[in-house]
């Protein structure tokens, strides 16, 4: 009885650990634990802040991770054999219809959600450097800006693969936009393509780029980013308390802190800042962040794979080149480009204006410079970091919230308002009616 | 902690989200709808051929893989009884399927939606018939269809995809409305203006694949109620200016069983790449002769048949069982008992247990035999050359 509690002890201590030491213990000697700091900080914790939107997104990358990999035992990617394999997927393989369609919608959700994260990031100036020495949180943006283009090509390398009429074209679309790109344009279209047109030296590599180099870079550009974070000394929230605290005299802590992991150049944050009354802001990780992290993983598997119950996804006629659906869209997180592009396509006389190149590459190259070099553009001061909307940045925030309102509305307007030959339809006009063979 | 206690609502709440959605998911896959339908079939059978036969049937989805033409037909995971005998009058899907064409189409080899349609690869019954399904443009060619657009026989539709293989034939017995079709094109003289497999016109479109001409391609504008490819054409046969004002046309004053039949014809001229053995009436130069077949007949089921069986006969004769090689590498086997001593100075066991030469090559890499297949050879080689000597016996008497 004694050794069955014991052993029952050595397995569950870390739920409940006894004390701070425990505590403490229970983060720095996890693997999966030890990138989050021994005790943290209770405003980071809240939902209010930072919504977990970038918890959610790590999930959501976890869930496509693992369905992922369930699906490259069964998908082919040959031009012939894809096809009917993604339909084997469907109708034959146990719960394969469930795999896939979570695929999909963890797909569909890690877009939105890291788009969010940035959105979030962004107004509450989290982008910015706090008063702590050696933060870089300019950098982090970048990095972070990097992880949503990287978000965006997973997304629509993963789009081609079923070799539907759906994903062939829409594959079309947005290597067509690219190829309005100077100079480089049909250079940039021929090394995505593996060739003039797509065919299965696309699908082939797409895969590899799906499966293998585009996780890759994003597992690396998550580890610098998460390391980045504990760099700066955690959210930017945390900043908020120096400012607001007074400063008060500190005996020098004897005891050694199991907040400092390892040994790095410099001292971290928590050292140099006289971050007052810790027992009055931070809070043991275990449990309290563990649990959160338990929750929100568990509310994001939840809501994932009720939808994708919910919702299926789609297929199409298998892919025909010599058949283009009318209309041909491109994935939704491109409509808004696309919609852009027939946009300023303008007829003036004779002449007609580029619009692949002027929406389709320039205005877009433009905002997505814009937002990864905005952190050294912004000249507000440190009594902006790390609150929502602050007196200080309002005029950026309503900039930046309404050239993402611009985008959401385009992609509504790509979504539902352009029927065949891309004419506009208002809601409740009915699109023409569908022809079939019988 | 005071939220301690609303985190765990929450993941509590959320974990039995989970299970719920999970047990929902496993209610999917443990009641799909072709489990009831196989239920319903051992009951059947059960209570028609008794409970025997209904602990034959399969339980699990059923496929056909018809490998020549690149098909997986899963419709046989509720359609059981394709070819069963005694179930013609039972209620779908439970009916035989009628028996004299499945001589000529086998299952095994035709799989079952090249000639009725719809999805072979579906499980359930909407996505399988694929009548008013989304993406899928072979709808089941049957009764629900052929009710909806009012063809005479219920059964007729099918016959469209009869005529991609039969599409050479002159006639095609059972495919009444592709055959009327087809004299209606020589007797109204559609290639004076159209092209038909390279014969032709050029007034107007080249009608040789017209079927594989894709649903957008066509105008709608002029049509009523329906819009679908097969009530253009019906529309169009009828009328044809009706749906081209530019066109041409004549109008010839097709009733509706000519323009339906026409329309089933025209839709069935698609480009196939099967396999020259689908497609009837080929004539291939270098088919056996009535007499090779025989022999061939003979030699497998005759005296001889395990020396066909075991392929002694790519290199030896067996001339008194009736065994023919086509290359006689080695000899006679007629000979054998007499021959072994003859040439080895061993007998014919001691030479099949330890070869020497050519055939301890044969015997140990290419054709195996177990020790009583050996034995059998034996026998069959001593009554070989008792034939033989009876043979030779009797030609001496007849020089005689």
């Amino acid at each position: 009885m004694g050794a069955m509690r014991k052993t029952w002890q050595q397995l569950t201590w870390t739920w409940k650990p006894q004390g701070e030491r425990e505590s403490g213990d229970s983060i720095v000697r996890n693997l999966l634990l030890h990138w989050f700091p021994a005790k943290v900080n209770k405003e980071s914790l809240s939902f209010r802040y930072s919504l977990w939107l970038g918890t959610i997104s790590a999930v959501l990358f976890l869930i496509l991770s693992v369905t992922g990999v369930i699906l490259m035992f069964l998908y082919v990617p040959s031009i012939e054999r894809a096809y009917p394999s993604v339909k084997d997927i469907e109708f034959t393989v146990s719960f394969g219809w469930f795999i896939r369609s979570l695929h999909r919608i963890a797909a569909h959700l890690m877009v939105a959600v890291v788009f969010l994260h940035a959105a979030r990031v962004f107004l509450t100036g989290a982008y910015k450097n706090g008063t702590a020495t050696q933060q870089n949180r300019p950098i982090n943006w970048v990095v972070g800006v990097l992880l949503l283009l990287l978000t965006l090509l997973l997304s629509f390398t993963g789009y081609l693969l079923p070799w539907d009429q759906l994903a062939y074209w829409a594959i079309t679309v947005g290597t067509n936009i690219a190829r309005a790109a100077p100079l480089v344009g049909d250079r940039i279209r021929f090394l995505f393509l593996g060739g003039h047109e797509i065919g299965q030296s696309t699908l082939l590599r797409f895969y590899v780029l799906h499966c293998f180099f585009l996780p890759v870079f994003v597992a690396f550009l998550f580890a610098w980013h998460m390391w980045r974070v504990r760099k700066d000394g955690g959210l930017a929230c945390v900043d908020r308390l120096r400012l607001t605290q007074k400063a008060e005299k500190v005996a020098p802590i004897k005891a050694k802190t199991y907040s400092l992991l390892g040994i790095t150049r410099g001292r971290t944050v928590h050292v140099e800042t006289s971050l007052v009354n810790e027992d009055l802001h931070t809070v043991d990780s275990s449990p309290n962040l563990t649990r959160r992290i338990l929750l929100v993983m568990l509310a994001t598997v939840a809501v994932s794979a009720l939808l994708a119950v919910l919702v299926g996804a789609p297929l199409e006629e298998a892919a025909n080149q010599r058949v283009t659906p009318n209309p041909a869209k491109a994935p939704w997180y491109f409509l808004w480009l696309q919609e852009l592009v027939s946009d300023t396509t303008i007829r003036i006389g004779s002449f007609t204006i580029n619009g692949a190149l002027v929406g389709g590459v320039l205005l877009p190259g433009v905002l997505v410079l814009l937002l990864a070099l905005w952190p050294f553009f912004d000249k507000s001061s440190v009594y902006a970091v790390g609150a929502w909307l602050t007196k200080e940045r309002r005029r950026q925030d309503w900039v930046f919230l309404i050239v993402a309102l611009f985008i959401v509305i385009l992609t509504i307007v790509g979504t539902f308002m352009r029927g065949p030959y891309w004419n506009f339809y208002w809601p409740w006009e009915a699109w023409p009616e569908v022809p079939r063979r019988f | 902690m005071n939220f301690d206690s609303r985190d765990r609502l929450w993941i509590y709440l959320s974990g039995t989200a989970i299970l719920v959605i999970t047990l929902w998911i496993y209610f999917v896959y443990f009641r799909p709808e072709w489990k009831d339908y196989q239920s319903d079939f051992r009951d059947v059978v059960a209570k028609r051929f008794g409970p025997d036969r209904a602990r034959e049937i399969p339980s699990g989805i059923q496929q056909v893989w018809a490998k020549d033409l690149n098909r997986v037909d899963r419709c046989v995971t509720c359609h059981l009884s394709a070819e069963w005998k005694g179930l013609e009058n039972a209620p779908e899907p439970f009916k035989s399927h009628p028996r004299e064409i499945l001589t000529k189409h086998p299952v095994s080899k035709y799989g079952c939606t090249i000639c009725h349609g719809g999805q072979g690869y579906a499980t359930d019954t909407a996505t399988a018939h694929a009548t008013t399904l989304e993406h899928w443009e072979e709808p089941l060619l049957g009764k629900e269809l052929a009710t909806s657009y009012s063809v005479s026989d219920r059964k007729a539709l099918m016959q469209i995809n009869c005529n991609i293989c039969h599409r050479y034939d002159a006639q095609t017995p059972g495919a009444d409305f592709i055959n009327d079709a087809k004299q209606l094109v020589k007797q109204k003289g559609c290639r004076a203006c159209h092209t038909i497999n390279g014969r032709g016109g050029v007034i107007g479109p080249d009608l040789s694949y017209v079927g594989d001409k894709s649903t957008e391609q066509y105008d709608y504008s002029h049509l009523l109620g329906v819009k679908s490819v097969f009530a253009w054409h019906v529309a169009h046969l009828k009328n044809p200016k009706s749906m081209s004002p530019e066109s041409v046309m004549p109008t010839f004053g097709f009733d509706s069983h000519q323009a339906q039949s026409l329309a089933m014809l025209v839709m069935s001229w698609k480009r196939s790449d099967l396999p020259i053995t689908y497609i009837p009436g080929t004539a291939l130069g270098d088919r056996p002769t009535p007499e090779e077949i025989a022999k061939e007949q003979q030699m497998q089921t005759g005296e001889g048949a395990f020396f066909a069986k075991k392929t002694c006969f790519i290199c030896h004769d067996v001339s008194t069982l009736g065994i023919e090689s086509a290359t006689k590498i080695g000899p006679d086997l007629a000979n054998a008992y007499a021959d072994v001593q003859a040439r080895f100075g061993r007998t014919l066991e001691d030479f099949l247990a330890s070869p020497t030469g050519t055939m301890a090559m044969v015997l140990s890499t290419q054709i195996h035999l177990t020790d009583a297949e050996k034995q059998e050879a034996i026998a069959k080689l001593k009554i070989a050359y008792q034939k033989k000597l009876e043979q030779d016996a009797k030609a001496a008497q007849a020089k005689k």
